[in-house]
């Protein structure tokens, strides 16, 4: 077990950490700027847990909590085992090999999506009541005032918004990693999970292109059935 | 260079003496306790005799009430007026609009709840004002914690700043060149790839460059390094510690016992 931690930490390790911790942060004020209905606040925890491994990506994601929330917003502090879970399970996902073409990593974005809404539940019932500071939270609301329990108010509410943005964002972690020279890669731990099969195919985007595509139209319909409703 | 990211006010008082993990096991006594202990009246009297006093006697009451209007108040306020509307619960209600209602329990309970936020992060600002961070990481070195640790925390805050700047060069240099950033959803969405791309590519390549300059400083060695800053730790230091910790037993006993 102890091994198998110390194996996702090297130098290269140590050295990313910080960085994608930055990452996090300055991505997640780009799109803040941009309107973009997404949060993408996790690219960085996600590059590391592919490249060095899932305990390497939960501790990234647990620190870059905690120092967005006393840097930037401290309302982020509680939330801080989500995005290590995020981390972790990214890092799992690709050591089962689902890191190494588009529509492997759309699954990936979607059990990471899944984890965040499971991990997150309790803390935004037991904390909050169900109603956080985010703006998801008007639909907590309203299917609150439907009459449904909380439990199931926050996690729809989670499997609504989570997946969208959790595909988003390890697409957009596995582009970057595919852009850097190999020469790069070569030095993290796990550097292996990340080479490609085979070509990367060009169906292969387009069906991943489409998944995402469909998946915004969907969140998109399911909102406007539950709040038009 | 940019300015390392730090909230660190040196001035010369009781709190800024005290030993950095005194005051970090404080911060997170104060936190526990305000949301474990079962009287609904804690996190306010808390902010009253523990946070405000330790503002004054830390000798910051000024700057501390500061980032409190400016930033901790709206956040809590937000938070107060998403549940006093939202929380479903109770039955006299004062206020109605729509499907959303304002009760008077749900409006104790959203008074509770933003509390509860605000000595979270006042207890949390005081510590950052007070504490220097690299005193505070050569302190838990001392103590065990992996240098590893302190290089990561360390090197974030210093990173951070460095590259926020960049990425509002980043926007800056792209808008002059007619990126648009502004217009409708889709226009906006495919903005994001320009905006990223130099951003990530731009830090990542310095990685291995970094990492064999710290490998050269004897980033991974394992013999115990000296220091040259000795960090104070009195005997009252560790009764502090002590008793704060009994305090936190006995909050989180008092909410875990059945009543």
């Amino acid at each position: 077990m102890l091994e198998k931690i110390k194996n996702n930490f090297n130098t290269q390790t140590w050295v990313l950490i910080p960085i994608a911790i930055a990452i996090n942060i300055a991505v997640g004020q780009i799109v803040l700027v941009l309107k973009l209905p997404v949060f993408l606040d996790s690219i960085g925890t996600v590059m590391v847990a592919v490249l060095c491994g899932p305990w390497a990506g939960a501790l990234t994601g647990a620190l870059s909590n905690v120092i967005w929330g006393i840097a930037i917003d401290p309302g982020a502090l509680p939330w801080w085992p989500v995005a290590a879970m995020i981390g972790y399970m990214a890092g799992r996902m690709a050591q089962w090999g689902f890191f190494k073409s588009w529509w492997k990593v759309v699954v990936t974005g979607f059990v990471v999506a899944l984890t965040a809404a499971i991990v997150s539940t309790p803390i935004a019932v037991y904390l909050f009541g169900g109603i956080t500071a985010s703006g998801s939270s008007f639909i907590t609301a309203y299917l609150l005032a439907t009459g449904q329990g909380i439990w199931s108010a926050v996690v729809s509410t989670s499997f609504l918004t989570e997946p969208v943005d959790k595909i988003t964002t390890a697409m957009i972690a596995f582009a970057i990693i595919l852009g850097l020279p190999k020469r790069t890669i070569g030095g993290y731990p796990k550097a292996q999970q990340v080479e490609t099969e085979g070509q990367t195919n060009n169906t292969q985007m387009y069906i991943a292109i489409g998944v995402v595509v469909l998946l915004v139209l969907f969140a998109a319909f399911m909102l406007r059935n539950i709040l038009g409703g | 260079m940019h300015e390392r990211l730090s909230f660190h006010i040196q001035r010369d008082s009781f709190l800024h003496r005290l030993n950095p993990l005194t005051k970090l096991v404080l911060t997170l006594a104060l936190i526990l306790i305000a949301f474990t202990f079962p009287w609904y009246w804690t996190p306010h009297i808390l902010v009253l005799i523990a946070i405000i006093p330790l503002s004054i006697v830390g000798k910051v009451f000024r700057e501390f009430s500061l980032t409190a209007l400016r930033l901790i108040i709206p956040a809590a306020g937000f938070l107060f007026l998403m549940q006093a509307f939202f929380q479903p619960i109770g039955e006299d209600v004062i206020f109605k609009f729509y499907f959303l209602d304002i009760t008077s329990e749900s409006l104790m309970f959203a008074f509770r709840n933003a509390m509860r936020v605000f000595v979270m992060v006042s207890a949390f600002t005081l510590f950052l004002v007070t504490t220097h961070p690299s005193e505070l990481m050569s302190d838990l070195t001392r103590r065990g914690l992996p240098g590893q640790f302190a290089y990561v925390i360390i090197s974030t805050l210093q990173i951070l700043p460095q590259m926020q700047a960049k990425a509002q060069t980043i926007i800056s240099a792209q808008r002059s060149r007619g990126l648009d950033t502004e217009s409708s959803f889709f226009k906006r969405a495919g903005s994001l790839i320009p905006l990223i791309g130099p951003l990530v590519f731009g830090s990542l390549v310095e990685v291995e460059e970094r990492a064999i300059a710290i490998e050269a400083r004897g980033f991974t060695s394992r013999h115990v390094k000296t220091s040259l800053h000795e960090i104070p730790d009195s005997a009252f230091d560790q009764f502090l510690r002590w008793a704060l910790l009994a305090l936190i037993i006995v909050s989180i006993g008092l909410n875990l016992w059945p009543s």
